[in-house]
């Protein structure tokens, strides 16, 4: 394997340098006119990444233990009107709550798949219809505005150029949660459990611990993501926030994490966002209109898919895989 | 809550889940009995009809289900591209534009099951790019706007066969044919069993990716005849009307207790949890509860549908 081949295959690799020759594209595609390599895209690919990468942080946890987390777009609505709701009183309230509610759900669900032995992708269905249901009830099935200006206005300002306290606070979740990934055991422990997760009980990892901690974190950064969106937006609502999933596990996958487990670090994750980002704010900048979002995201997504299918190698050689794998798989 | 986990939880707990079960559905009969009103023939014709919409792509969502691909998140949109599609096409005459919505259905599902099935990709990736992919050229296509049919054709899907509206009897014959193909062809006794054992399958010479391109094919037909109904019904095509259809469809699904590892279950299965959604979501409308407390009400319903496929000793 080449050195290049081997970077293209590593978790953080594969993304970053996806990203580049997304910017680049863009870069090229805007011929000169500086539309995308500007300070004013610069802030607007941030502030998505404020809110997407953390819930992609957060889908890309679940599935680093070979879970998969559908709840996130319930967490993310009923988190940001519990945050609304609760900022009138003090905006610090509205976000521990928000928090609170996140983990509350994740140790639910988490609590439910363990005992009853069930799958994730089910149980966190079930759960994704109650906690977008909550956020109807507690609503009252309407858009709540919030009234604190000053709170909206301090989310959102721009600090040195590009940045915003939403975008600063999201790159270091992202920070903590490589260095606890990458350095520390209970980062290997949960790398472990997604691999293998018999070996890893037979290992000593303590399986239930690292499940129920993923499934909470999950729903923290979803819920402090969904609090933060929900002030900077001025409003919540039960139905806006519904369509994060597909954008979020896109990022994830373009971020090198494997829906088979054991792969995928945070940093890869936070590059996998922002290929997602910058093409949305990208494509906006040079003038494309919106649907051609969906279409680049879907191609994205599809080729991900592809690539990291169980047998492309195999189809595309049929003639080698005769040779080598004569026997039924 | 916490006494009933722990009797589910327990190794005898199988008992106890399907007492739960046929108590969960004597309660349900009970209610409707008892609830003035709901046995009226036009509170009857409205379950029945919302029933038909969501039944076909349930029955639909069934076979993907089954052939081991958890669900698709792209039959929504594929049910809204067909009432597109199928609005498009009337000035062609009806039949054809039914036949080609079919046709569209057939090859936007058969293709994600090609790319599933063939390459063992991700289902619900693919499905996810899917959505998008299609939510895009569609929305490119038609500008973003809902289409409209000139004449009146599609209005003689609004009729009836005898006392039986339209779409109730489509959605009774589709099940019928789906369940007909499902328990008495080669081909449906392999969508079990590659669901359940793909490597069982291969071992006794099926070539898998074929039943999975099967599956979806049919899921996508059983969308589209969704999509001709809805159309007919509403006289437009629009990228709305197949808003979270998915969901509902999943929903019937798992509440039939058709198992979302793929294997086990049936069209009956999934046609008895559509009845069992629409009969709950009208009771509760009956009784005056809000739009929100439906949506949580169901919510907890299909979750705990879900929580009783605990079937013990798994982990």
């Amino acid at each position: 394997m080449n050195p290049l081949q081997s970077m293209l295959r590593s978790p953080i690799g594969r993304p970053v340098v996806l990203l580049l020759v997304v910017v680049a594209a863009l870069a090229a595609a805007d011929g000169g006119h500086g539309r995308v390599l500007s300070q004013a895209t610069a802030y607007s690919v941030l502030q998505q990444f404020a809110t997407l990468g953390p819930i992609a942080l957060a889908l890309g946890l679940t599935m680093m233990v070979r879970e998969f987390d559908l709840s996130i777009g319930g967490t993310l609505s009923f988190a940001g009107c519990v945050a609304v709701l609760a900022g009138g009183v003090h905006p610090l309230l509205g976000v521990v709550l928000a928090l609170a509610v996140g983990a509350a759900s994740g140790l639910v669900q988490a609590g439910i798949m363990w005992r009853l032995g069930l799958g994730s992708i089910s149980v966190t269905l079930g759960g994704l219809f109650v906690l977008s249901g909550l956020a109807y009830v507690l609503t009252g099935n309407e858009t709540i505005g919030f009234e604190r200006m000053d709170v909206v206005e301090a989310v959102n300002q721009r600090l040195a150029g590009v940045f915003s306290l939403r975008s600063l606070l999201a790159i270091g979740v992202f920070l903590i949660a490589e260095f606890v990934i990458s350095w520390t055991r209970v980062g290997r422990d949960l790398i472990a459990v997604g691999s293998d997760r018999r070996a890893a009980l037979v290992a000593g990892v303590r399986v239930k611990a690292i499940l129920f901690a993923t499934f909470a974190v999950a729903g923290m950064l979803t819920g402090g993501s969904g609090a933060l969106l929900s002030f900077s937006l001025a409003a919540a609502s039960p139905v806006g926030l519904a369509d994060t999933l597909v954008p979020a596990a896109a990022a994830a996958i373009v971020g090198g994490v494997s829906l088979s487990g054991g792969k995928g670090r945070p940093l890869g994750i936070a590059a996998g966002a922002l290929v997602l980002c910058v093409l949305r704010s990208g494509l906006t900048a040079i003038g494309v209109p919106p649907f051609m979002h969906d279409i680049a995201s879907g191609v994205v997504l599809l080729a991900v898919a592809l690539v990291d299918s169980d047998e492309l190698g195999r189809r595309l050689h049929p003639l080698k895989s005769r040779f080598t794998h004569p026997s039924l798989l | 809550m916490p006494g009933m986990l722990a009797a589910i939880g327990r190794p005898g707990g199988l008992e106890a889940v399907r007492i739960v079960r046929i108590v969960a559905v004597l309660a349900l009969v009970g209610w409707a009995v008892a609830t003035p009103g709901f046995f009226s023939k036009t509170s009857i014709l409205a379950l029945l009809t919302t029933v038909s919409f969501i039944g076909c792509v349930a029955v639909g969502m069934t076979f993907i289900t089954l052939s081991g691909n958890i669900m698709s998140f792209s039959l929504g949109v594929t049910l809204s591209a067909g009432t597109i599609v199928f609005v498009g096409m009337l000035p062609l005459g009806l039949l054809p534009a039914i036949a080609i919505t079919l046709v569209f259905g057939a090859l936007v599902s058969g293709l994600q099951g090609w790319v599933i099935g063939y390459f063992r990709a991700n289902p619900v990736i693919v499905s996810m790019a899917a959505m998008a992919l299609i939510t895009g050229l569609t929305t490119w296509l038609t500008g973003g706007r809902g289409v409209y049919p000139e004449g009146t054709e599609a209005d003689v899907l609004k009729g009836q066969v005898g006392p039986v509206p339209g779409p109730v009897a489509a959605l009774l014959l589709l099940a019928f044919a789906g369940q007909f193909v499902l328990s008495c062809t080669r081909l449906g006794r392999q969508v079990y069993l590659v669901g359940s054992n793909p490597r069982a399958a291969r071992a006794v010479g099926i070539e898998p990716w074929r039943t999975v391109v099967f599956a979806y094919v049919a899921a996508g037909v059983f969308t589209a005849v969704s999509a001709v109904l809805i159309a007919a019904r509403y006289s437009s095509g629009d990228m709305q009307h197949g808003i979270g259809y998915d969901y509902h469809a999943i929903s019937a699904v798992l509440l039939g207790g058709t198992a979302i590892q793929g294997g086990r279950g049936s069209v009956v299965h999934t046609l008895a949890g559509a009845f069992l959604l629409a009969t709950v979501q009208g009771l509760l409308l009956l009784h005056g509860f809000s739009t929100q407390m439906q949506y949580l009400l169901t919510g907890g319903l299909v979750l705990g549908a879900i929580m009783l496929q605990y079937r013990g000793g798994t982990r």
